[in-house]
């Protein structure tokens, strides 16, 4: 007797997948991309393919979907289709408060600059620690249509310092004392679904204990540590020295006197930096104002050190500098000679696993609707760094349409839009 | 050689010395020139292409060719048009998170800075978001602290867009204190006067015309959400001033809203007659007031708003409407022509708010300047009911000067070449 039917399991799966498709075909297509070059790391896709969306969802993703039963049926032929961009560096803790970050005028509110940029995730980084993340929750996060995930500062009140200048106002402020492990970790805890790991930021002081305090509220919450480097007191090399491997440093590329830059002054990436990488530590950008310079950015992509992802340092100094939104960001470096394929899983995929969100930065059938759907546009356009600086490219990601959990949240030319009848 | 002759040498040597050093001077009388676009002032009935010099945050010199050695920076801007900054006359920039406030000081007002520069856009009047009592705050919160230039109009409500509810206080609408506001206390700053979103009869709007006639300022109406509707053939030619302005020109409902453009696609016919009269008539795009199925039957009979306007707000920035170069796209795809497109976001606006300082380039103006390039392709323009109409131009801001400061550069025009 045969243990094994094969003839009874060809039919099984057989009609499995004849029900699979008559289930997919019966389900109502809210939203369904046609014909796009769709890009989804996770999944290896990387072809022209159909995507449909229902209840908020991802339904599927194949060569052909009929058009049958969809409400609305967008034809992104010649466009990218790909997970809404993940922007893990952003300041959005938007409050009245003049010069500063905060609940202050300096931070941005997050759907003024997401959607237009394709992306539909943004991590405020460390504006608000524990003592006024619930503010920031319940002023920003919950009032955005954008996803706003944050990285907590370990300093009790977030970046409270005003103007620009930080670093001297930040030193006063923050008293160790107000540096909490405890405290820290019972907020990430409290809201695991927002808070995403721990931030290092601004600090003055010889001691290593606030350091040492943000990568303990970190462990003992399971998260990556992320630091903003501007400790003048320590050297690159302790800095990194200091952190695990799935911590995240940003502002890699920045050239100025509070920090050691990754490449020296004959143009050569430091072996230590490399060695790092290695090891595992991710180097955000975190463009910013002044945290992006085209003679450390250049010389280190050349020479290995590629960015793990594109955070734009998002606030009111940015916005209107070189940076302009994380598309520029991602454009800055098709131009200075990074592939498509790897600038496009370095605006999705790559951050989501950085900050241990599987359930973003991809298409997979269930996976919440987040969708970017992007042009590639020819000519002759300019990028500039935070010396003012440019560099010439002809290659630019401009962003057609965006899509967060279902819905059309940004339609550049309207290509959801039905068309006007003449009378 | 003669005595005399010998004396005058080095006098000759000197004259030589300081002639050369003040021509020196003379070769960098400029901080920027912005050198081969093609210029469109209306006011100074300039549309082609001319040089435009800027010295000490003014406007210097227009000339068809002004030398490069002339200036310390030159911006080629050939092949871009250049335009004075933008005006946008209807914005809700009293950004706030005050509880239970919806435009003034609340999430519903944007920031200015995010959404001006990039769209050539170097003056926002804000319409009516507060009133004089909470105007204070407005500008000691945003106005002082925006790079972009923020007017206002003062509501004629004293708490401004507080609420739908406060906004319906009659004996909150006090024409004293929004006239003496605006004349004794802000008149740098507070062009004009707003009534908006009341529910009840004309009341408001006399109200409003009443302070504007004690303040000698234009009144702005949002004029829809009347119960029983009014008529605006009323409006415009029994309680409304010549200079005064209608806005949301082109929506299309709700019902309480009366529109331009009939059920059968005629423009009604007092319309143009009270044009004629002097009102003037404010797009005011906003995420609700705009539709083709009004503005294309308007453009074709004959019918164009004064003047071009975003109603930039939360609800309007991700819409249809995005930004005023987006806006002044749209109105293109209409089929007007761009140099009256920029009059209709220049010098149009800055007549109506008695603004002449601004919305040109005349010698001596501020320099406020835009730069545009205009794009060629497939592009869609959406209404608020996410109608599209196709389109072929559309403006996109390479640069944008404030005060004579580069505070936009889109592709690096103005910066310097990296070299390793």
């Amino acid at each position: 007797m045969k243990i094994f039917n094969f003839k009874i399991l060809r039919n099984t799966i057989g009609l499995t997948l004849f029900f699979v498709t008559l289930y997919l075909q019966a389900q109502e297509i809210d939203i369904l991309i046609k014909n796009g070059h769709v890009f989804d790391a996770k999944n290896n896709i990387d072809t022209i393919s159909d995507v449909s969306i229902s209840n908020g969802k991802i339904l599927q993703v194949a060569a052909h979907i009929s058009d049958e039963h969809a409400k609305n049926v967008i034809d992104a032929t010649g466009l990218y289709v790909l997970p809404g961009l993940i922007d893990p560096h952003t300041h959005v803790f938007v409050g009245p408060r003049p010069g500063k970050f905060a609940n202050g005028f300096n931070s941005l509110s997050p759907d003024n600059f997401s959607f237009k940029s394709g992306v539909t995730t943004v991590v405020d980084a460390g504006t608000s620690g524990w003592q006024n993340f619930p503010q920031f929750k319940s002023q920003v996060i919950d009032q955005s249509k954008t996803r706003v995930l944050a990285f907590l500062n370990i300093a009790a009140n977030g970046i409270s310092g005003t103007e620009i200048n930080l670093s001297q106002i930040e030193a006063a402020r923050h008293d160790l004392n107000e540096m909490d492990v405890e405290k820290t970790s019972e907020m990430i805890l409290e809201y695991p679904d927002i808070i995403v790991g721990v931030k290092i930021g601004h600090f003055n002081g010889g001691s290593w204990a606030p350091f040492d305090r943000a990568v303990e509220a970190a462990s003992k919450t399971g998260r990556p540590l992320f630091v903003e480097c501007h400790l003048p007191e320590y050297s690159l090399e302790d800095q990194l020295d200091h952190m695990r491997p799935g911590d995240i440093i940003t502002h890699s590329f920045e050239n100025i006197s509070e920090r050691m830059p990754v490449v020296d002054e004959k143009g050569k990436l430091l072996p230590f930096v490399l060695e790092a990488k290695e090891r595992g530590i991710l180097f955000d950008v975190g463009h910013g104002g002044a945290g992006f310079w085209f003679d450390q950015a250049i010389p280190a992509l050349e020479q290995g050190l590629w960015p793990n992802s594109f955070g734009t340092d998002l606030h009111r100094f940015s916005m209107n500098a070189g940076m302009k939104d994380m598309l520029n960001v991602m454009s800055k470096y098709l131009n200075m000679g990074m592939p498509l394929k790897e600038v496009l899983i370095r605006g999705s995929y790559y951050p989501s696993m950085a900050i241990k969100r599987n359930d973003l930065g991809n298409l997979s059938p269930g996976t919440v609707a987040d969708v970017a759907i992007l042009s590639l546009r020819s000519g002759e356009f300019g990028f500039i760094d935070a010396r003012n600086n440019s560099i010439k490219g002809d290659k630019k990601l401009e962003a057609e349409l965006t899509i967060r959990a279902g819905k059309v949240v940004w339609d550049l030319n309207g290509l959801a839009a039905k068309p006007f009848e003449k009378n | 050689m003669s005595k005399i002759e010998r004396l005058q040498r080095p006098f000759i040597v000197l004259l030589l010395l300081l002639l050369t050093s003040y021509f020196g001077i003379q070769a960098q009388e400029y901080d920027i020139l912005l050198k081969g676009g093609h210029l469109i002032d209306s006011k100074n009935n300039i549309d082609g292409q001319m040089d435009v010099a800027i010295a000490d945050g003014k406007i210097a010199e227009i000339a068809q060719s002004i030398h490069k050695s002339k200036a310390v920076r030159t911006i080629d801007v050939s092949g871009l048009y250049v335009t004075p900054g933008l005006i946008d006359m209807h914005t809700h920039v009293f950004m706030g998170n005050e509880a239970g406030a919806y435009i003034a000081n609340g999430a519903t007002s944007l920031m200015p800075d995010g959404f001006t520069f990039r769209a050539g856009v170097t003056t926002v009047v804000d319409a009516g978001s507060s009133g004089w009592r909470n105007f204070p705050l407005f500008k000691a919160q945003t106005i002082d602290k925006s790079k972009t230039r923020v007017l206002a109009l003062l509501n004629i409500v004293g708490t401004g867009m507080k609420s739908r509810f406060e906004e319906q206080d009659v004996t909150d609408m006090n024409p004293e204190m929004t006239a003496y506001s605006i004349q004794k206390l802000y008149p740098d700053i507070l062009v004009g006067i707003k009534a908006a979103h009341y529910w009840g009869d004309f009341t408001q709007v006399d109200r409003a015309v009443e302070a504007g006639k004690k303040a000698g300022v234009p009144v702005m109406v949002d004029f829809g959400e009347h119960e029983p509707p009014n008529s605006i053939e009323a409006l415009f030619m029994e309680h409304l001033r010549p200079g005064d302005i209608f806005t949301h020109t082109y929506s299309n409902g709700p019902d309480q809203r009366e529109t331009i453009v009939d059920q059968n696609g005629k423009l009604k016919p007092f319309i143009l007659k009270a044009q004629k009269r002097g009102i003037i008539f404010d797009m005011g795009h906003g995420g609700g007031a705009f539709t083709w199925e009004q503005a294309v039957p308007a453009t074709k009979q004959g019918f164009k708003a004064d003047v071009i306007s975003s109603d930039l707000h939360t609800q309007s920035m991700n819409s249809g409407m995005k930004d005023l170069s987006n806006t002044i796209s749209k109105f293109m795809a209409l089929g007007i022509s761009l140099s009256d497109a920029i009059y209709r976001a220049t010098w149009a606006p800055a007549k109506v708010i008695n603004r002449t300082d601004l919305g040109n380039l005349s010698i001596g103006a501020v320099a406020d300047v835009a730069v545009f390039n205009l794009r060629n392709g497939d592009f869609g323009f959406l209404d608020v009911r996410r109608i599209r109409v196709k389109g072929d131009k559309k403006l996109e801001t390479e640069l944008t000067l404030r005060a004579g400061k580069v505070v936009w550069d889109l592709n690096g025009i103005a910066a310097e070449d990296y070299r390793e």
